[in-house]
């Protein structure tokens, strides 16, 4: 007997075990004294520090406490009401909005959020926290609905006649009568929405907008780069979780024990700790909302702008952040920041409609971009910083003077490699080919990028990287499948950066900015630009033709270009900055990045080639690498 | 009565606006081909055509399902023991385990699906701990075993609370019966508890295999940035490439597998539940 009892306590040990550690390794690594979640350095409050000073953080607390409330709140109130009405309609009725009152919950998540999203678009509807909210409420009245209509079933129907009888408004009978029969349907449907609107992502995902994140959307977009604010800001979400558990678990017993003694007393008890509990939830709110919505009076920008928002769309990690706080302050304007993960993203946001004031991207997209007339001029007189503009960087094909964008960034792409594991000769000697060597069968990296992929797979064979001959782009195909089918690489996207700079494996493609950062944390890593020639890429600020505030947006630009924030944000990013002074500075004796191979890109060299955009091979080369991709 | 029918008409205008007609756009937007507008609607079924003869979109179907199904398997396997322990308790012992296992199921799924990562690394704690032993570190993330192992770690509550629930509604007299019938505990399980708990474990079941074979958050953080299933591709479809046509179109596959896959566990459930009755009556 007891060697069952043993067995059973070992399995459901297993299994409580199975469920926490995670959660506990995520708590205690959010005390790390660095950025790894896989050693331990020591005890430091850094990761809560960087929490409590990250908008972005606040700011999607704020979001998510305000929508789960609010959800809450509407989704209960129409989800009773609903279910009463419902359980005294016709058979016919009843069944009918069951019926489609259970999709959302029969439905797969994302297909609910697709059809959510065509919705809004269809209609014209700018996404962000009103589509968020809206898209919440849709999905949590049906579970509010599904816990209140058993306990109507329940109720007996003379009950609310009988009232009536007696003289009860209708209101009455429904106030007096029915909800406290209901009662605990209702609480347990508000409990369901809550939980459901504040873990919700996949919804949510697909719906929001215009810098508008919740927590789940937040970390989808960190997840990438190693961040232990993540577990710092999960740490804190545990302790309220299970604080709030133990309080509504332990609650009735403590009634129970002091029912006898104090009974009068304990009836202002649960008042009290429930009015705590509003009181914490909206005291929160209002330091949330006082911490993120601050800024200086604008009227003063509204004079001289119009306006004082300015809506960024950029690519993630890639700024200081401290630039833009910078900036709000001088002009007394709030910048709404909104980050994509590649170009072709981007653009697919700004066809469904979604308006910006400033993007980021890349060369061939700007190129893109003209040509489908998304762009307006810039005012060069609101420019007087252009002049700082290192000199390589003038006549860039896509945009010669100017006339539409500023680079940003720029660099190449090159291999980074262990130098103590890959020897230096073989990649003089095969260049790319070395990602096909059998030495370095499972120790490489592939990115997550068509086009990078593909100019290595063209380079390689010799051809021009900008070819839409589709002979050559299927040799290409077949180049970059049989890494796939013999190689056994690791084909991933940003996790590439933390993973080479943690010496995970011997060699990956990457970005020049994100080898500067990767040389510089591990210095057993070098960069390396194959003979083949590479691609010369540059990442420029455009306006968009539908901005709202083309005029603060120059500022912007402007204001970028500065040498003191341009340094700012080559420091913290790691790319090749456009200002001169600040390139010189970085990349001379004694500059931050004097000793790095992969900060100043290489110029004049015939090989290397710059992207052009092109309709036709954009599309097979967008087939071709997803077949690249499942080759396994 | 008529005043509290009324109560039912501003929802029914809701769920036109906010769960029908989205629907028929999924399918209006599956059945035409990019760049239509209304005015020059031009029904097509090219990109179903073009999901069915494409041989990789095929085998990403076919990988999304064996996934599921063996997350579904699994669920089961760990699933039903446990349940089964948690219902032989003490109502005490009872209420503190059903607490521990739906505790962690508040905090956000991408927060504690992230923790795994740190984990399985390749130099995270499971390697280290297995070098520590002398073996040879081990490829864990990123691998069709870190994506399973997400999915169990993820849904598996849901199937324990399933199967629970229906042990723990079941008659002890019926054992009892058994018991004097001459059954032993093997019988008595085969025969009794197992029949009657499959209710629990059938809903278990959807509540696994749905969310199971639709995720895309759980493949892409424990599968790395390559890795593919159908919610993959469907997000992929919408959010980069922006062929919302066809993105439509596997959504409605996918919609459509779920509705059968549904409508055959609820058969399952329901010759059950005769079965059972019929039962009862003799």
């Amino acid at each position: 007997m007891s060697g069952h009892k043993l067995l059973r306590r070992f399995l459901l040990g297993a299994v409580l075990l199975f469920f926490y550690f995670p959660i506990l390794y995520m708590l205690v690594f959010s005390f790390n004294g660095s950025r790894s979640l896989t050693s331990f350095d020591g005890f430091s409050l850094q990761w809560y520090d960087k929490m409590f000073h990250d908008p972005n953080m606040l700011e999607a607390i704020y979001y998510t406490l305000i929508t789960a409330v609010v959800a809450t709140v509407i989704s209960t109130a129409v989800g009773t009401i609903t279910a009463i009405g419902l359980s005294k309609s016709r058979r016919i009725v009843r069944e009918v909005v069951s019926q489609v009152n259970n999709l959302p919950i029969m439905n797969p998540e994302i297909v609910t959020a697709v059809g959510l999203m065509l919705f809004y678009v269809s209609l014209r509807i700018e996404k962000g926290f009103f589509t968020m909210l809206l898209a919440h409420i849709a999905f949590c009245i049906p579970y509010v609905i599904l816990s209140v209509m058993p306990k109507l079933r329940s109720l007996d129907d003379n009950l609310a006649d009988a009232a009536m009888d007696l003289g009860a408004t209708p209101w009455q009978a429904m106030v007096k009568v029915i909800l406290p029969q209901i009662m605990p349907g209702i609480i347990s449907g508000a409990l369901i929405a809550f939980t459901m609107s504040f873990d919700d992502f996949t919804i949510s995902y697909f719906v929001t907008g215009n810098g508008v994140k919740n927590i789940s959307t937040l970390v989808w977009t960190m997840s990438k780069r190693i961040n232990p604010s993540i577990n710092a800001l999960s740490t804190i979400i545990v302790l309220m979780i299970t604080i709030t558990l133990l309080l509504v678990n332990l609650l009735p017993i403590i009634k129970e024990k002091t029912k006898t003694k104090t009974g009068q007393v304990w009836k202002h008890t649960t008042s009290i700790v429930a009015l705590c509990f509003a009181l914490l939830i909206g005291g929160g709110l209002y330091w949330l909302k006082s911490g993120t919505g601050n800024h200086m009076s604008s009227a003063d920008a509204i004079a001289r702008f119009g306006s004082d928002t300015l809506k960024v769309y950029n690519v993630g990690e890639y700024i200081d952040p401290q630039i833009n706080t910078a900036f709000e302050e001088r002009y007394g304007v709030k910048i709404i920041y909104d980050t994509f993960d590649s170009n072709e993203l981007m653009y697919t946001k700004l066809q469904g409609g979604e308006r910006y004031d400033i993007l980021v991207p890349s060369d061939y997209m700007i190129e893109r971009l003209l040509k489908e007339d998304f762009l307006q001029p810039l005012n060069h007189d609101q420019l007087p910083n252009l002049s700082y503009l290192t000199e390589e960087l003038n006549s860039l094909s896509y945009d010669p003077d100017h006339t539409y964008s500023v680079p940003y960034f720029w660099g190449t792409v090159g291999i980074v490699y262990n130098k103590n594991n890959v020897d230096i000769e073989d990649l003089q000697k095969e260049g790319y080919n070395i990602f096909r060597n059998q030495k370095y069968k499972g120790r490489i990296y592939m990115y997550d990028s068509e086009r990078d992929s593909f100019m290595m797979a063209l380079k390689a064979l010799g051809y021009s990287m900008n070819t839409d001959d589709e002979k050559q782009l299927y040799e290409a195909y077949e180049w970059l499948k049989k890494i796939v089918t013999t190689m056994k690489p690791e084909i991933v996207t940003d996790e590439v950066i933390d993973a080479m700079a943690n010496g995970n494996k011997d060699m990956a493609l990457v970005y020049s900015g994100d080898a500067t950062y990767i040389l510089s944390e591990n210095e057993d890593m070098g960069y390396y630009m194959p003979s083949e020639g590479t691609n010369l890429w540059s990442d420029a600020m455009v306006i968009p033709k539908n901005a709202a505030n083309p005029k603060l947006a120059n500022e912007y630009i402007n204001f970028i270009l500065e040498y003191e924030n341009s340094m700012r944000n080559t420091e913290y990013v790691g790319y090749t900055s456009t200002n001169g002074e600040v390139l010189e500075e970085c990349s001379g004796e004694g500059g931050i990045y004097a000793d790095n191979e992969a900060y100043l890109p290489r110029s004049g060299y015939e090989k290397d080639e710059i992207f052009h955009y092109n309709d036709k091979s954009r599309k097979l080369i967008s087939e071709l690498w997803t077949k690249v991709k499942i080759a396994k | 009565m008529k005043t509290f029918k009324r109560l039912t008409y501003p929802y029914m205008l809701w769920i036109t606006a906010m769960i029908v007609i989205p629907m028929l756009l999924i399918v209006i937007y599956a059945l035409t081909k990019q760049g239509n507008d209304v005015a020059t609607l031009q029904f097509t079924l090219d990109n179903f055509i073009h999901f069915f003869t494409d041989a990789d979109f095929l085998s990403t179907l076919w990988l999304s399902l064996k996934i599921a199904c063996i997350t579904t398997i699994l669920c089961i396997l760990i699933g039903y023991p446990i349940a089964y322990l948690i219902a032989a308790s003490t109502p005490a012992k009872r209420n503190l385990y059903i607490l521990l296992i739906t505790l962690p199921m508040w905090i956000n799924m991408l927060v504690r699906t992230y923790a795994w990562i740190g984990i399985l690394s390749d130099n995270g704690l499971v390697n280290h701990v297995l070098q520590f032993f002398g073996i040879e570190p081990q490829k864990l993330l990123y691998t069709d075993f870190a994506v399973i192992l997400g999915m169990v770690y993820n849904f598996i509550p849901f199937m324990i609370l399933q199967i629970e629930a229906s042990l723990a509604k079941l008659d002890r007299s019926l054992l009892d019966a058994a018991n004097d019938l001459g059954a032993d505990r093997l019988q008595r399980f085969l025969k009794v508890t197992l029949p009657l708990s499959l209710p629990g474990v059938i809903s278990g079941i959807t509540l696994v295999f749905l969310p199971a074979v639709s995720s895309f958050v759980i493949p892409k953080l424990m599968g790395g940035g390559a890795y593919m299933l159908i919610g993959n591709v469907i997000e992929n479809q919408f959010i980069t490439v922006g062929e919302w046509n066809f993105g439509s179109a596997i959504s409605m596959i996918m919609a459509c597998i779920i509705m059968i896959s549904m409508y055959i566990t609820r058969k399952l459930d329901k010759s059950d539940d005769a079965v059972s009755r019929k039962r009862g009556k003799v």
